[in-house]
């Protein structure tokens, strides 16, 4: 059968084959990795859409091809090599080598899911049927449908069900924009070992990209404590009012975002790149917003032009790209282009994150909870303790794109922001 | 009543006035429709027009006289039998032709076909080919007329198979009732389809012997004398310009060859058939031209003119591309698309 | 705002847009001096006079053949034909002539028109007065299909249609002509081809149109009180153009679709949606697609078998617990 050039993004219409893992001739295992394709946004490894011998390869390393193009035919065990392709259908049947489940198999178009050669079952082993939704998730996090409770009629497994069990073991949907580069699943007869949790390609791309920031930016952190309480009181008294009409709630974020919009304006040297011997500044701003997608990994989607925007536009562009990456709609164009990063542990009520600065960029802002704690407030008639909602927002910056004082003055500038803005106004 | 309308007409007798400019353009428009059909005759022998078509060969009188009678801004509606009531618009022949074919020289780029020929910048509305629908919506055209204020005429084509269906008698009684300036011309060519008229009519006259119950003046005239067709329609048109209401006219005609493409027409005695061939309204006006006084080199030299004009016609619409593939989805709506569904 | 009849806004949307466009005009049997069998037109005789609101013979056929002739020349016509199921007896102009004149003839002819009527069941009017067409109607490219649920919503959807440079047929229910809602006094308008989400929930989605929508929300808040499911209610207030997005989105919400509708079974309109919702939904459906009808009978006329044949709260309740068990 072909191996197929994916399409890897909407707006993608051609990817470039990158090394091929596998040469003609070899056997391959279904979901066995065979390719790297990469295009300006994404790289991803292309897996086996079935077992058997890699009997052609008909794109080489390096070439550029249009989404459809065939790269490579496999030839399944028993199949003539001169074999008229057969069809996705013909294909759909699991090949011995990954049939791991008792249970009848059927395979999703890769379309569908954007997951390749996933196979999952139709009904449990007793015969309960399971629906279109369950499968499909159960394919995804790689479920045992046999130990899933069944609490619909006569047992049937529902949505629901499933995301129960998932709740329950935090194995959080595979973020979109890496979809396409989860390894496939290890077949069943490589048992894992109980001591070992093998990386999957997104856990593996950011312990690389992780490792390649340290090395490349000198990091240095700074930390200010901002006074939330004119940031409070405007959400509380909008809270419910935001939440009828937008159907979601309003969070510290986009206030945190629009302080740091109009001071990176102000500090541009923050909101640049490192080039050869240079600051490469950036004309807009695009915010990257770090969403934290469970055990699996993490994704930056970015809101592009960010300056311009309102404090609303701001709400409703985090609001969209976080659900469209839980809901693994983001496009490629959502994940590039990135300026200034913001990472948010603020919901575990963290004290302070050092973060790790999200290349090519120089500086990253991490914002943490925010607690009420009492704060001495100094005043001429004589200082008073207070109670107010305080958090820590700690930079990391890259010391060759600027110094400490660069930095603080702009870590200052966004407290003064966040503390002194007319956020009635702004909202 | 209107006996001013009927009077000419039943007399079958041309007004001596008519100039015999108006006498030349007159021939000159059917010799224009006679030709025509003629090669669309031809282009269906050579397989180069497809589908269906349905020739007035033998009617070209009806569609002239009108034509000739019409304001540029007038309104015309007309069967699937409309080549002719098209043309004599101002249509050029390779619109026609092309559209017949099938290809971009066509008035519709060959969305329409034969059946439904239409150039709105010419007052040719449409070729509707559910029989009697157009005559309700020739209404329209007319109320529209009249609400505006405009003077225009809406002129309805039918043949004589129209007069047995329903929208028919909605269509008079509701432009009666509405006073609307909508002349309805019945060809009777004698045949629906492929049966004798007065086999299925329960009145001698298909349309004039139904005006009665409308209120309107039976008006029955000879079709294929394009001098009264052409007076009839300004009676009639004047009489719907200046509020007078509907016309219904019954024009006698025949059609020299079948109904349609498929039909041979074996069904027609041959004797009839020669009677009528007899009556052929192109050497039926003709002669008196000549008895007239107009040199028979000047008509010589409009035939010549004319069938020049069908060859270079015919060459055009024969090279034009093909509608491009997107045509098939254009249109549908307003905004140029089909699309139903976001 | 004022609170308005479904049947007076039906006037108050015509009436809006005869004031802006004088070639905005109206034709039917009754609408005139009577002011509709329906009291849909009542008033406008009044303040438009006769020369713009005008009476009919009974010839359906020749009120919309002129309603096509006059909207190709330059009017707006709005044509009433009294009860939907009298679309039998002029389908030819809207299923042959007005629905496909702009396509035949590569777009010369413009078909700016309204044709209104009394569409549906629940008046004890016997199988000939009481059907609802609109999947008919749906089934022709060419015309497009608006059913309004609430007189807000027919006020605006009606001047929408009547601006629409294409062909609308305009299927006002005859069980909520006395339906009252508040209708804004200014202009307004209601984009056609969008739905409205009525009611959000997590565990059903229903797909509502015209008379279904104010007993699916009835069935909506039973569900929630009773059964502790939650849904969501669409009214699609379209079919052509028909918002197929909201569709999508909010059934992939809940992984679950009833649509509930007033046409006999066969190639009623939910089966259309079913069928996009399968094909294009297939993968986050935890249950079967479910409609829920009028069986394939023609309607009764008594009071009880009339009521057993129409979808009603109780079915729709019944039906999506069926679904989410």
């Amino acid at each position: 059968m072909d191996v197929l050039m994916p399409q890897l993004g909407e707006t993608v219409d051609e990817g470039t084959v990158g090394p091929w893992r596998k040469k003609e001739g070899d056997s391959v295992a279904a979901d066995e990795v065979l390719l790297e394709v990469e295009t300006d946004k994404v790289s991803m490894e292309i897996p086996a859409p079935k077992a058997g011998r890699l009997s052609q390869i008909l794109v080489q390393s390096g070439e550029t091809v249009s989404v459809g193009t065939v790269l490579a035919v496999i030839q399944g065990a028993g199949e003539n090599a001169t074999e008229p392709k057969s069809d996705d259908d013909k294909s759909a049947k699991p090949a011995a080598a990954s049939e791991p489940r008792k249970s009848a198999t059927v395979t999703l178009h890769p379309a569908a899911l954007g997951v390749s050669g996933v196979s999952m079952p139709a009904a449990t082993a007793d015969g309960r049927k399971l629906s279109p939704a369950v499968r499909r998730l159960v394919a995804e996090h790689n479920l045992d449908v046999e130990r899933i409770n069944g609490t619909g009629r006569n047992g049937r497994i529902k949505l629901a069900d499933v995301r129960e069990v998932i709740a329950a073991s935090g194995s959080a949907a595979s973020p979109p924009a890496t979809r396409s580069v989860v390894a496939p699943a290890p077949p069943a007869d490589q048992a894992q070992s109980a001591n070992s949790i093998p990386f999957n390609r997104v856990r593996k791309l950011t312990a690389e990209h992780m490792v390649a920031s340290k090395a490349t930016s000198p990091h240095v952190l700074q930390a200010v404590e901002v006074d939330f309480s004119g940031v409070e009181r405007a959400r509380k008294s909008l809270k419910e009012s935001w939440k009828a009409q937008r159907g979601y709630s309003l969070t510290y974020l986009p206030f945190i975002a629009h302080s740091v919009c109009i001071a990176l304006q102000e500090f541009p040297n923050a909101n640049a790149s490192v080039g050869n011997d240079e600051l490469l500044l950036h004309s807009t701003v695009n915010l990257a917003i770090a969403v934290d997608l469970g055990t699996d990994g993490l994704v930056a989607p970015v809101v592009h032009g960010a300056e311009k925007m309102s404090l609303a536009q701001l709400a409703d562009a985090f609001q969209d790209l976080a659900t469209r990456a839980r809901n693994n709609r983001l496009k490629a164009d959502d994940l590039s282009g990135g300026t200034y990063t913001l990472s948010n542990s603020g919901s575990f009520g963290t004290l302070i994150t050092a973060p790790i600065i999200n290349q090519p960029q120089v500086a990253i802002l991490s914002t943490d909870g925010v607690r009420k704690k009492p704060i001495v407030i100094e005043h001429p008639d004589g200082d008073t303790i207070a109670i107010r909602p305080v958090g820590i927002l700690a930079q990391s910056f890259d010391h060759r794109a600027f110094d400490g004082a660069y930095s603080a003055s702009f870590l200052k500038r966004v407290r003064t922001l966040l503390e002194q803005t007319n956020w009635f106004r702004e909202v | 009543m209107n006996m001013s309308i009927a009077s000419t007409a039943v007399a079958g007798q041309a007004n001596a006035d008519l100039t015999s400019e108006t006498r030349l353009k007159l021939y000159r428009l059917m010799y224009e429709c006679r030709v025509l059909e003629k090669r669309a005759y031809d282009l269906f022998m050579q397989n180069l027009i497809k589908g269906t078509s349905h020739l007035s060969l033998g009617q070209e009188a009806v569609a002239a006289g009108f034509g000739a009678a019409m304001r540029k801004d007038d309104y015309t509606y007309c069967t699937y039998r409309g080549h002719n009531h098209t043309y004599v618009r101002g249509v050029k022949m390779s619109q026609i032709l092309g559209e017949l074919m099938g290809n971009t020289a066509g008035l519709m780029r060959g969305k329409g076909g034969s059946m439904h020929l239409t150039s709105v910048e010419h007052g040719a509305m449409g070729s509707y080919a559910i029989v009697g629908a157009h005559l309700c919506i020739a209404n329209g055209a007319a109320w529209s007329a009249q609400y505006r204020g405009t003077e225009q005429v809406s002129v309805c084509f039918f043949g004589d198979g129209t007069t047995n269906i329903g929208a028919f008698h909605e269509a008079l009684n509701f432009a009666v009732v509405w006073k609307l300036p909508v002349v309805f011309v019945c060809e009777n060519n004698l045949y629906m389809e492929y049966t004798p008229i007065g086999d299925v009519t329960a009145v001698e006259h298909p349309a004039a012997g139904r005006a009665g119950a409308y209120g309107l003046e039976p008006v029955i005239i000879d079709g294929n004398d394009v001098d009264v067709v052409y007076e009839t329609a300004q009676r009639a048109f004047d009489l719907a310009r200046s509020g007078g209401g509907p016309t219904l006219v019954e024009a006698k005609t025949y059609r020299h060859h079948g109904h349609s493409r498929a039909d041979p027409a074996k069904y027609r005695p041959d004797e009839e058939v020669q009677e009528w061939l007899k009556r052929d309204p192109l050497p039926m006006y003709r002669t008196p031209l000549l008895d007239l006084g107009v040199p028979d080199a000047e008509i010589e030299a409009i035939e010549a003119t004319v069938n020049d004009m069908i060859d270079q016609a015919t060459e055009e619409a024969k090279s034009a591309p093909p509608p491009d593939s997107s045509l098939a989805f254009t249109d549908v709506w307003a905004d140029g698309g089909s699309a139903w569904r976001n | 705002m004022a609170e308005l009849t479904y049947r007076e806004a039906v006037a108050a949307g015509i009436a809006q847009e005869m004031r802006r466009d004088d070639s905005v005009v109206l034709i039917g049997e009754d609408i005139a001096d009577a002011g509709g069998v329906f009291k849909t037109t009542a008033g406008l005789l009044d303040e438009f006079g006769p020369s713009r609101v005008r009476d009919t013979p009974i010839s359906e056929q020749a009120i919309l053949g002129a309603t096509m002739g006059a909207a190709m020349t330059g009017l707006r016509p709005v044509a009433e034909i009294m009860f939907s199921d009298f679309f039998a007896v002029c389908w030819d102009f809207v299923a042959n002539e007005i629905a496909k004149a702009r396509y035949m003839t590569d777009g010369q002819v413009s078909m700016p028109l309204v044709i209104k009527s009394g569409n549906g069941g629940g008046a004890r009017l016997g199988a000939q007065h009481s059907q609802a067409v609109e999947n008919w109607a749906m089934a022709i490219p060419g015309v497009k299909v608006v059913a309004p649920a609430t007189p807000a919503d027919v006020k605006g959807l009606m001047a929408a249609a009547i601006r629409d440079p294409d062909p609308v047929l305009f299927f006002e229910s005859k069980s909520l002509y006395s339906a009252k809602g508040d209708v804004p006094d200014s202009e307004h308008l209601v984009d056609l081809g969008k739905a409205s989400v009525l009611r959000s929930g997590t565990d059903v989605t229903i797909c509502a149109l015209a008379m279904t929508v104010p007993r699916t929300l009835k069935a909506a808040e039973i569900l929630e009180n009773e059964h502790g499911i939650s849904a969501t209610v669409i009214d699609l207030r379209s079919l052509v153009p028909l918002d197929t997005q909201t569709i999508l989105t909010e059934t992939k919400k809940t992984g679950r679709l009833v649509t509930v509708e007033e046409n006999p079974r066969l190639c009623g309109w939910g089966a259309e949606i079913s069928s996009i919702v399968a094909e294009e939904l297939f993968w986050s459906l935890d249950g079967p697609v479910t409609r829920v009808t009028t069986p394939h009978v023609p309607l009764a006329s008594a009071d009880n078998l009339e009521d057993l044949q129409l979808p009603s709260p109780e079915k729709i309740v019944s039906a999506v617990r069926d679904l989410v068990d």
